[in-house]
């Protein structure tokens, strides 16, 4: 009996030690949102905002405003929030790049990723595009 | 304390009426390392925001701590729970000066040594650096800037459980890399 709860112990340690981060690409969002309503949200309120979102996989519908790409190819992309100073910051997963990098200003899209908090901007990591009417 | 910190940064970003030249980004690269021969330990974020003031040498930079991305899942909840406790630690900033801002020739295509001092917040605690880096003047509108240095954990309060003390450098090695785009 108590081998038995060695081995599960020790075979649930290895599985949690070799797993990777969740692939947020196949995880459903939680929230569906908009760009302008998510920033709102968190400038209302940060505390609650932080709770309500950190952590989470969300859905994020915006018009895009700028798209960067770094040294390395890797894009990220701003949604337009209606507000000059801050917007919702997307960076995408490296093989979600080309993707990212194709979009153009002004382009509706909906982004998905995990909120990560507001700086200036709210921040989205490990994004893929959703959607692309 | 932390908004009012991101709030002063904004205001320093947006300022306006000063013939100043200021430089900016939110694609800031930082990353670390804490590993030990027995394991690698690091983690990257992508998300940085930093400006710096070409005149007078004021640099600031501000990350979300839950924004740092790792290999494993089991290191990212180690370092988010145990580590860091990025829920109660949302944010990290550095706020200081690059004390030789007069050797960059932001006119002039080049590399640049310079010397950054100033007050890194990492896990609520604040204390004073001072790191080495290296402008990059790629053009009238880009620089791009780099530096890496070592912070001790203990001084910032993070503290390693026996079990896992081999595995888990006592310093952690911070690579920043950032590319600014003139704010006009």
């Amino acid at each position: 009996m108590l081998l038995l709860l060695v081995t599960a112990c020790a075979g649930y340690g290895f599985y949690m030690y070799t797993k990777k981060p969740a692939d947020i690409r196949k995880a459903d969002a939680l929230y569906q949102t908009s760009a302008p309503g998510l920033l709102a949200e968190f400038n209302k309120d940060e505390l609650a905002a932080n709770k309500k979102y950190i952590d989470q996989v969300i859905a994020v519908k915006g018009k895009v405003a700028d798209v960067k790409t770094d040294a390395t190819g890797q894009a990220t992309v701003f949604l337009d929030s209606g507000d000059l100073m801050a917007s919702v910051t997307c960076s995408f997963y490296a093989e979600e790049s080309p993707a990212a990098k194709s979009l153009h200003q002004g382009q509706e899209v909906t982004i998905k990723g995990k909120c990560t908090g507001k700086l200036m901007d709210v921040v989205l990591n490990k994004c893929s595009i959703d959607k692309q009417p | 304390m932390k908004n009012l910190i991101v709030a002063t940064m904004v205001l320093f970003a947006f300022q306006t009426g000063h013939a100043q030249l200021r430089y900016f980004t939110k694609t800031g690269s930082v990353s670390f390392q804490a590993g030990t021969a027995l394991e690698d330990i690091d983690g990257v974020n992508k998300s940085a925001t930093s400006v710096f003031d070409a005149t007078t040498g004021q640099i600031e930079f501000a990350l979300l701590v839950k924004g740092f991305e790792f290999k494993s899942a089991l290191m990212q909840a180690h370092f988010n729970e145990n580590y860091m406790e990025s829920d109660k630690f949302i944010k990290s900033t550095f706020k200081g000066k690059v004390t030789n801002i007069e050797k960059v020739n932001f006119k002039k295509p080049g590399e640049y040594p310079v010397t950054v001092q100033g007050t890194l917040d990492i896990h609520g605690v604040a204390k004073p650096v001072e790191a080495p880096g290296v402008f990059k003047v790629l053009n009238d509108e880009t620089v791009t800037s780099s530096s890496t240095f070592s912070v001790t954990l203990d001084d910032y309060k993070i503290g390693i459980p026996g079990l896992v003390k081999d595995k888990i450098s006592k310093t952690a090695k911070i690579t920043v890399y950032c590319s600014y785009a003139i704010l006009k």
